[in-house]
């Protein structure tokens, strides 16, 4: 009942209050969305919903086309801007307007179709890595490994590369190598940021993981965040971080952010629920999804690492 | 007869409802299992940090399948889930050579305790598709199953992440309910 209503309106009533409001304001609905929508999500997402409803043959072939460059990654570089540059003068003649007068118009829209098809572009990249394997005879996975060990452990030496310590920052047994799966080398790069580029916070956390009580795997449960970070950033749900967040072209960096933070609002999450021992980590997780979700559903969410430090 | 005789045999029986563990070592496969078995995407399964549950209605029975993590570390917890449990399914890595030992160490365990008494034991050899793999006839010797006398057992050549010989293992879970 409700998808039929929703039908009729797209079809029907939408155009017709689209060409009303054209006649009226002189302002294509792209224009009126550049002028009237605040900065950062709630405009780009606007842009992104009113070009996909589009009819015009020309702007539903422009999109495949930008969809194909960003699925094949080749949004980036001086291919970038020239393609921001044609996308935008295809819809400035498609709709008829004058980039002398509407400039604002043009930067505005520029930034919006820069941030839809680098998102799009970053999913792509983002399951390049988790599609590679971790492999142990290749050297620089290797080296990854190692220097996540000495970002977290930086008084202890590992004693070989198969040793029971992996499990003093959380793996599951003596090698590692079996722990990534289906996360691939995402699981450990995403390890690797969060223990290099938040140093303090994330011994922090790792503190927390060795609690007697409130202790869990650190590794382990990263890699389960990895996940959730991967699946939030596929449906979609990860484009308010990203559209709020991101000054240029959206690259791996950012989702590595993304997931640095889910990780540092996890553990606080985690003490505060004071759970009995590990088995409540479905549930936990569960209730932490649903909150970042809920967060995630207002256009003005933005998240940062508060770095704050307390004793438990 | 009657309108209520004919309406009370056409409602169709209840399930039965069942409780399935499956344990194992980590990395062998038992996530896989599971979500094979609710057919749902195995392509980016992660360690199990505590427990999956899922629900499968199958053959006229609705199976609730517990998957506990299988680190060293949860181990000392599987005790918790022991009660009521209808079927055993342990779930070995067959080309997991180092580990047999150890995985074999952890079923007689399993089999030794009073809550798990007479409870039906199906045994996975999984990973069949990696080249170094004991068949399932090789891992039920070295794991010593024919000599387990107390209760029924079954083991069960399977490749989970291509969703082969899951079925079959399921079909033996129900048939042994049946007999009971």
């Amino acid at each position: 009942m409700t998808f039929s209503l929703w039908w009729l309106f797209t079809l029907y009533l939408r155009p017709i209050i689209k060409w009303f409001l054209r006649k009226t304001t002189g302002l294509c609905e792209l224009q009126r969305i550049c002028y009237g929508e605040v900065n950062g999500a709630p405009r780009i997402r606007a842009v992104e919903r009113s070009l996909a409803l589009s009819k015009s043959q020309q702007i539903k072939q422009l999109l495949q086309h930008l969809n194909d460059i960003s699925d094949n990654r080749r949004f980036a570089g001086t291919n970038e801007r020239e393609v921001v540059r044609g996308a935008v003068s295809t819809v400035l003649l498609v709709k008829k307007v004058n980039p002398h007068v509407h400039f604002q118009f043009v930067r505005s829209l520029g930034i919006c179709i820069e941030q839809i098809w680098g998102y799009r572009q970053l999913i792509a990249e983002v399951e390049a890595l988790r599609t590679t394997k971790f492999d142990s005879d290749c050297f620089e996975h290797e080296r990854k490994l190692y220097d996540l060990w000495d970002n977290l452990m930086p008084d202890e030496g590992l004693e070989g590369r198969v040793t029971k310590q992996w499990q003093d920052i959380g793996f599951q047994g003596d090698d590692p190598k079996t722990d990534f799966r289906g996360m691939g080398m995402l699981g450990l790069e995403n390890l690797l940021f969060f223990s290099s580029e938040y140093q303090a916070p994330a011994r922090h956390v790792l503190s927390h993981s060795h609690h007697p009580v409130y202790g869990y795997c650190f590794a382990i449960v990263g890699i389960n965040l990895t996940s959730l970070a991967w699946q939030m950033l596929r449906d979609g749900s990860a484009k308010t971080y990203v559209y709020n967040t991101s000054k240029s072209l959206p690259s791996v960096r950012l989702f590595h952010q993304f997931y640095s933070y889910l990780f540092y609002e996890f553990d606080r999450f985690w003490v505060e629920c004071k759970p009995r021992d590990i088995m409540e980590f479905s549930s936990i997780k569960d209730r932490f999804e649903s909150n970042i979700r809920t967060s995630l559903q207002d256009g003005n969410t933005t998240f940062r690492i508060g770095v704050s430090v307390d004793n438990i | 007869m009657g309108l209520l005789s004919i309406l009370r045999k056409l409602r169709p029986a209840p399930e039965k409802e069942l409780r399935l563990l499956l344990l194992g070592l980590d990395n062998a496969g038992k996530t896989t299992i599971l979500k094979s078995l609710a057919s749902e995407d195995i392509t980016h399964i992660t360690p199990t940090a505590g427990f999956n549950i899922k629900s499968v209605i199958t053959d006229g029975f609705k199976l609730n399948v517990w998957d506990i993590g299988g680190q060293r570390k949860i181990r000392p917890y599987w005790k918790n889930y022991f009660e009521n449990t209808d079927v055993l399914i342990y779930v070995v890595d067959s080309a997991d050579k180092k580990r047999l030992e150890e995985t074999g160490i952890e079923l007689y365990e399993l089999l030794s305790d009073d809550k798990l008494q007479d409870v039906p034991v199906l045994v996975y050899a999984n990973k069949q598709d990696l080249p170094e793999s004991l068949t399932a006839a090789e891992l039920a010797q070295t794991l010593g199953l024919p000599t387990i006398k107390d209760r029924a057992w079954q083991i069960q050549a399977c490749t989970a992440s291509e969703g082969i010989g899951v079925k079959e293992g399921m079909e033996w879970v129900c048939k042994s309910i049946k007999k009971k």
